[in-house]
Formats: C-alpha cells, structure tokens, sequence
C-alpha cells in the first residue's frame, strides 16, 4: 500500500498538452476518482502513474519515492483496463490460458512458489464471485465476469496501487451498478489505494472517497462527493456534475446574515457565507432539487409557467419559465403539474453555490 | 459455437474458386498420380505398373534429392522466420524512419525468384562483391566458396532473401491484431521483455508463424529456380530431379512419381498444420 503524490505533473503530446500542471495526494487506501469529460487528460494521468508515460515536467512519488524512472514492471501497480485485456486462450506451451492462467499470470511473473499461488487465486476467485469458472476461457465468459476476472487478476499480486480505466463502461447499466458496488467493496476490504477514472458522474459520485474534477488536463476541483455535488466551485464543475442553474446576479445589499440580489428572474435573498462588496456581480448557481413547489414556509418565493413536466418515476422533471429565465427545478412525484400551469416555487437560501 | 447452415446459394459463390481448382489443379494432380503407376502417359501407353514406383524408391540419388528438398524446405522456412519475426516486431509501432524501412524491405518482394538468385550471385560468388572486399580488406586469405556449396547455404540464403518481406507481411499483420491493452497488461503485472515475448507476442503470433512456415516450407521444398543456379552440383532438388528426369532423360512416368512425392510431402505437412494450428488455439478459430 502507497500513498501517492503528484507534484506539478504535465504530459504533452507533440503539442498537445494533455495533463497541465496537475498536484494531488491520494492517501493510503483513498479511492480517488478523476472525472472529466472525454479528452480531459483522465486516461494520461492513470498511465503515467502506471509507468507507461514518463512526465514531461513534474513528479510521480509513491509514498516518498520518486518514480518517474522507474518502469512499470516494477511499480507494482495493478491496472483494470477498459477492455479487460484479458490474455486469450491462445499459448503455444498451454493451448488453454483460462480464466485461472489469467489471475495466476502476475503471481507468475513474480515467480511465486505454487502453493502461494494456488491460495491466493483461490482467494481471488471467492472475493469475486468466480468459484468454478477457473477453467473457462476469456471468450467463454459475459462482459461483466470478464470484468471480474481482470479485477481478481488485478488484486492477487497485492499491488501498491490500483488503477482503473472506465472499467465498466462496457457493461449494460444495471451490471455496471452492481459491479461497481462490488468494486467498492472490494478495495475497503483490501484497503488498497485507488485511482479510478471515468466519465460518468453518477459513478463517480457513488464510489469515491474523494472526486477529482478535470477538464482540459488541470484540475477543476477537489473534494468529497457531497462537496463536489453541493459545493461547485466553478460553473464547469455545477455543469458538469448534475444538473445546475447557473446565473449572473449583482449584490444590491444585507439584510442581518442574508445577501440581497437582482437575479435575472427576480430578487434573491441568499446565505452566501461571507460578504461581497455592493454592487459586485457573481455566478451563482443552484441546484434543480432545490426549486421546488411552495409548501408555505421560508425560502425565496418565485412565481413561473411550466414548460414541460417529465414523469421520472421518482420525481417530476420541470422546465419552468421565470420572468423570462428558464430554470430546471423538481417536484415530488405525486404532484399534478402539467405544461401551461403557474406554479409558485420556492428555493431555500442557503443552497446558493458562488462560482469563481 | 453454433454452427451456420449453409445454403445452396452460397455454394454458388463459391464455384469460381472452388471450381477453378477442381477442374484445373483437381485433374492435373489425378493426371499426375495415374501417369506415375504408367496410366495415361503422355507417350500414349497406357498399361499399369509399380515399376516406376519401385525403381525410384530404390534409387538412392532420387532419395539424396528428397532429403536435400526437405531440408532447403525446413532450413529456409526456419531462416526466413527467424530474420522476419524480430523485423516484424521492430515494425509493429510506427515512428519516424520505420515506414521507409518497412517499403525497403519489402523490394525483394517484386524481383522474380531467377533474378533475385543472380543478384545474390553477384554478391556472394567465388569472386563476388563480398568476398572481395573481404580479401582487401585481408579479412580472408581466398574466398569462401558461399554458392554452390555441398550443403545448400546459399539457397538457404537466398531464399530467406527473397522471402523475408512476404513472411514479413503476414507476420506484421499477426502482430497488429495484438492489442495494445494486452501489452500492457502483462507489462503492468510484471512481465519483462522476454516475458512478453515468450507470453504475448509470439503465442499470439504463432497462427501467422505456422502460415508462413507452411507456406515457405512448400515453396523452398518444391524449388526449382533458386537451387539450379545456386544448389549444390549433387543433389539436385526434387524439383529439379523432376524437370531433368522429364526433359532431358524423357522419363515422364518417373518425373510422375517424383511429382506424387513432392505433392504428398506438401499435403502430410499441411496436415500437420493444421494439427498444430489445432492444437495451439486451443481447438478454435
Ligand atoms: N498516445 C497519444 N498520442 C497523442 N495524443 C494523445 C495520446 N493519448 C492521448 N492524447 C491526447 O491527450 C489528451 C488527453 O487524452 P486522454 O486519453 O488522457 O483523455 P481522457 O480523459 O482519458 O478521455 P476519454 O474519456 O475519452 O478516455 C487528448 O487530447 C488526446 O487526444
Ligand atoms: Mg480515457
């Protein structure tokens, strides 16, 4: 087990700046997650702590060694690629690499005396469910197994580190949630440092310890979950994870602990948490689940014609018009709201997220 | 795997391949066989016999000869494999300077087997280019006798020549289907450059490997270009025994037999690899 620091890391291509200057500490058994759109240097990153591209600038240290030199092969990291890379059935001195060949490979690279390796891919094979498919070859088996095979192959050699690369974005979306439940699982049991990288927010968001946005190959954000859902620092990290209102409102004054503001769809009062000067402008945004319809008591009161309603199952999904502004707000799933009606919102003041 | 059934129509798509060979190679290996037990001969008699058969078994030159193709077969095919294979795995990743060299090595490619062995003459005679400049250079006191040698060197040599870029396209293409993911992968759980060649590269490569194998084993074994300028005096290859039993001796049923044996020796190896290439996917694809 590592503690893994990155220090001012950059990766170019050609011209291509790929990771710019990225600093991180990921702690011994964190699960780090990098998200980001496609492109933003996700990928680039996990490689180059895996040893497969050195930096061009920066440093790459597990706990407090400088790896930057070091090849792959000795940095006992362990990477779930996104197409499982499983290695086929095809070998000249055992026609058959199955399922156990594949999880045995690294124990056998590392020349581990059979008796060692016998228990540990046993050991593997029960962490992931695979108990009687040792035999199987990688063809023979569905995606999400595959998946699972690359993962046991992943954790027998007991790696420092583990990388992930979108590990489940070729399984169908109820697999993927399953999988990735048992992902979690599996490093809190081992307790082994995790990088994983993916796209999908939702993922992201259910798995990490702490989330690192990017975007463009720097570092948007860090934070835990909740922090990065409900405390957007800035409007690509409120627009990239869920869904976000994001406006421009000027400050037009106090009133005790709370900030008056000229939104462009009505007045505000909003607890920004510290002060402006009068008169300054701020991107602010909010989230949908936090507009929905009066109840009657508190918040800041807001009058719009629904444009469309959308029946999500657990909540309705509304595009409402305000002055002029459209918002995206919710309401419970029981509500009967429909296009064309007026409905009168409110948003409670203290779910306004200043953005730099 | 499920299998597909097959319909009549799609046997009609495969009539002009398939056609093509049964009329054409079809009746001329039946020829072939008839005319070496003395049926259908092209002297016009047709009387069956084992004579040919018998006379050619027991003859110990018409042996020296089979011995000497197989052995240019196995010898060339091994060398061309061995030169290619490590090209082809220099190649796999373009970079600057690689394409140039992989058009370079593919010339050989275009020159015509006869014209290929007088190049390599000029290069490598008892007074050629090499040996030359070895002498001036006082690296050797008398030229090496490198063409026309008793073992068969030279056209071991040539034929690796001549062979290399096209064993070299089917073994850049085997190289190519490997991913990189793959690569990685053993490389990420500590698999050193040996490592991956002994577990990725060459078992991944190894249905390409045993193409060209085959494939280069028929062509050198069934040579006869190559072997007439630059073999040895004796033996002649098979081929060679053939086409002077046939033309100059006007033996045709003898030049019959030794076609049968050189057809035989083709398919007992195909077979082979096919066993092999059987054995080494593991019984699919
Ligand atoms: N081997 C390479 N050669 C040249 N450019 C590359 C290479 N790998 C990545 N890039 C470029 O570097 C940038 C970052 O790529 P990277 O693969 O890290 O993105 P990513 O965040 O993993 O995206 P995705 O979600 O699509 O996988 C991209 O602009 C990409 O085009
Ligand atoms: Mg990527």
């Amino acid at each position: 087990m590592s503690k893994l620091v990155l220090e001012e890391l950059t990766k170019r291509f050609d011209n291509i700046v790929a990771v710019d200057k990225i600093s991180l500490e990921v702690a011994e058994g964190e699960f780090v997650t990098l998200l980001g759109p496609s492109g933003c240097g996700k990928t680039t990153t996990l490689r180059t702590v895996a040893g497969f591209y050195k930096p061009d600038e920066g440093r790459v240290k597990f706990n407090e060694r400088v790896m930057n030199d070091v090849p792959p092969v000795k940095r006992n990291t362990a990477m779930c690629f996104q197409s499982y890379a499983l290695f086929p059935h095809m070998n000249v001195w055992d026609p058959h690499m199955n399922v156990w060949d594949n999880i045995a490979f690294g124990l056998k690279m590392r020349k581990l005396p059979s008796q060692e390796q016998k228990k540990r891919v046993s050991e593997a094979l029960g962490i992931l469910s695979l108990e009687g498919m040792e035999k199987r070859k990688p063809g023979q088996l569905s995606g999400g197994q595959q998946q699972r095979v690359a993962l046991a192959r992943a954790i027998v050699t007991q790696p420092d580190i583990l990388l992930f690369d979108e590990p489940l974005s070729n399984l169908d979306a109820k697999l993927r949630v399953q999988v990735r439940v048992e992902i979690k699982e599996m490093q809190k049991r081992l307790g082994i440092t995790s990088i994983y990288v993916t796209h999908d927010q939702d993922e992201a968001l259910a798995i990490s310890d702490r989330i690192v946005v990017m975007n463009q190959g720097r570092i948007e954000q860090v934070g835990d979950p909740q922090e990065i859902y409900l405390r957007p620092r800035t409007s690509f990290v409120a627009g990239f994870i869920g869904l976000a209102n994001i406006f421009k409102a000027r400050i037009l004054g106090f009133e005790g602990n709370l900030t008056l503001l000229s939104a462009p769809f009505g007045a505000l009062r909003v607890d920004l948490g510290r002060s402006y000067p009068i008169g300054a402008e701020l991107d602010l945004s909010f989230r949908p689940e936090s507009m929905s319809p009066w109840t009657g008591v508190g918040g800041n009161k807001l009058k719009g014609t629904i444009l469309h309603a959308i029946f999500m199952g657990d909540a309705m999904d509304l595009f409402v018009d305000v002055a002029g502004h459209r918002l995206r707000a919710r309401a419970g799933s029981a509500a009967r709201i429909a296009a064309g009606d007026e409905v009168e919102f409110s948003i409670p003041e203290s779910t306004f997220q200043v953005l730099e | 795997m499920e299998r597909q059934r097959v319909g009549f129509s799609t046997y009609l798509f495969l009539i002009p391949g398939v056609g093509f060979i049964v009329l054409f190679i079809g009746s001329s290996i039946f020829i072939t066989i008839t005319q070496s037990f003395g049926l259908f001969s092209v002297t016009g008699t047709s009387q069956f016999t084992i004579d040919h058969w018998v006379a050619l078994l027991g003859d110990r030159e018409s042996l020296d000869s089979v011995l000497f193709s197989l052995k240019m077969g196995f010898l060339s095919s091994a060398g061309t494999i061995l030169f290619a294979f490590p090209l082809a795995l220099f190649l796999r990743k373009g970079g600057t300077g690689k394409r140039f060299l992989a058009s370079l090595v593919k010339i050989p490619l275009f020159i015509p087997a006869l014209v290929s062995a007088f190049l390599i003459i000029n290069l490598i005679s008892y007074h050629g280019i090499v040996n030359e400049v070895l002498v001036a250079l006082n690296l050797i006191n008398r030229p090496l006798r490198m063409l026309n040698d008793r073992f068969g060197w030279g056209v071991v040599g040539i034929q690796v020549w001549k062979n290399v870029p096209f064993v070299l396209l089917i073994l850049a293409s085997s190289l190519a289907s490997i991913r990189d993911d793959t690569i990685d992968a053993a490389r990420n759980l500590g698999a050193g450059a040996i490592q991956i060649l002994a577990k990725i590269f060459i078992p991944l490569a190894m249905p390409g490997i045993l193409v060209s194998a085959i494939l280069m084993f028929i062509k050198a074994f069934g040579d006869f270009a190559i072997t007439s300028v630059a073999g040895p005096v004796y033996p002649p290859s098979i081929a060679l025994r053939m086409r002077n039993t046939a033309s100059l001796f006007q033996e045709w049923d003898k030049a019959a037999v030794l076609g049968v044996i050189i057809i035989l020796t083709t398919l007992v190896v195909t077979w082979l690899y096919a066993k092999l290439a059987e054995f080494v996917t593991g019984g699919e694809g």
